[in-house]
């Protein structure tokens, strides 16, 4: 990831391209440009580091009642991460589904997060040398046949 | 691990599955992709990551490596190990200059695999040297394109310089039953050392 770090917003601030879009004001559902055409950090003001930076790209992501509630305010990325995440998946495959560059889909998901809108289930990193989480995988492997 | 992205909870009330990695690593063309094909239970899919890295040219006047932006494709897959818990499978682009990602991606992995091509094998040399260092649970899997070695393992294992602990085997990256042994062999490796 690119090395310039900005100093972090406090989480209770609003992040300013949300504010943009704030107070319900939808874009047309057609007719707009189609959002691939961007430069892919616009879509999050030229950050490339999440909020949360540590946010692991396997991290489980699902949407809250909160973010079923806000889908219809958001602008275009938020709400299409907000209604794909019904469904519990990382945040790799956000970025596959949605077609956004990897780091984008990181930063709008922490925001997204952050704002109350999903819930994010991450990994617990002592885990990975814990040796009954590895007994467990070695047995599910073995169930596949 | 707590923090504020896990402080709400999903809107049908039960939490996702606990995700857990392995990294599928190794020179360009190994088979990485078909690895993963061969038993993710989704269609493998591609994600574009940016990398910064140090450029392979070095800025001669200023004798300092000048910071490069890349992006690079990531493919990945899923395997669901049980209701609490899923595998993700994410395979690497193979060369020394990712390594930016490869610190990404093995932070909090179970373990990598690294696929050798047994024709060309340097290729696989930064991908080893990497885990090493990293101290990451490791097997090197020879990927038999043909059905058949062209050296034998001890040989192999000696032009790799790997430790006598590390596993080295082979397998067929088409083949469903034969990725997943190799995984089970990584696993095996990574609980002894767990439990060492």
């Amino acid at each position: 990831m690119l090395d310039d770090d900005e100093p972090s917003p406090s989480p209770s601030e609003m992040r300013p391209y949300l504010t943009a879009y704030g107070g319900g004001l939808d874009r047309p559902e057609s007719g707009g440009e189609p959002v691939s055409r961007l430069r892919p950090y616009l879509l999050t003001s030229g950050r490339a580091e999440p909020v949360d930076e540590t946010l692991e790209i396997e991290a489980q992501v699902m949407t809250t009642d909160a973010g079923t509630l806000a889908a219809l305010r958001l602008p275009f990325e938020h709400r299409d991460i907000v209604r794909l995440c019904v469904v519990s998946m990382s945040v790799a495959e956000v970025a596959a589904r949605l077609r956004l560059h990897i780091g984008v889909a990181r930063v709008l998901v922490a925001d997204l997060a952050d704002l109350g809108y999903l819930y994010v289930e991450r990994p617990s990193l002592p885990n990975s040398q814990n040796p009954n989480l590895i007994e467990r995988v070695i047995r599910g492997l073995e169930a596949i046949r | 691990m707590d923090s504020k992205l896990s402080a709400k909870r999903p809107a049908n009330g039960k939490r996702p599955p606990v995700p857990v990695k392995i990294v599928i690593a190794g020179g360009f063309g190994v088979g990485k992709t078909t690895t993963v094909s061969a038993i993710s239970e989704i269609r493998p899919l591609t994600t574009e990551a940016a990398i910064t890295s140090v450029a392979a040219e070095i800025d001669r006047t200023g004798q300092v490596p000048a910071k490069v932006s890349t992006t690079v494709a990531l493919d990945f897959g899923c395997i669901t190990i049980d209701d609490d818990l899923k595998l993700y499978l994410f395979g690497t682009p193979g060369q020394d200059r990712f390594g930016f990602m490869w610190r990404d991606l093995s932070h909090g992995a179970l373990g990598a695999m690294v696929i050798v091509d047994a024709r060309r094998i340097d290729d696989c040399y930064p991908a080893v040297d990497y885990f090493e260092r990293m101290e990451l649970p490791f097997v090197v899997a020879v990927n038999l394109f043909d059905g058949e070695m062209v050296h034998d393992l001890k040989d192999l294992r000696w032009a790799l310089a790997i430790n006598d602990d590390t596993p080295l085997i082979t397998f067929d990256a088409r083949e469903r039953l034969s990725v997943r042994d190799a995984l089970i062999e990584l696993l095996k490796h990574a609980l002894q050392r767990a439990t060492a």
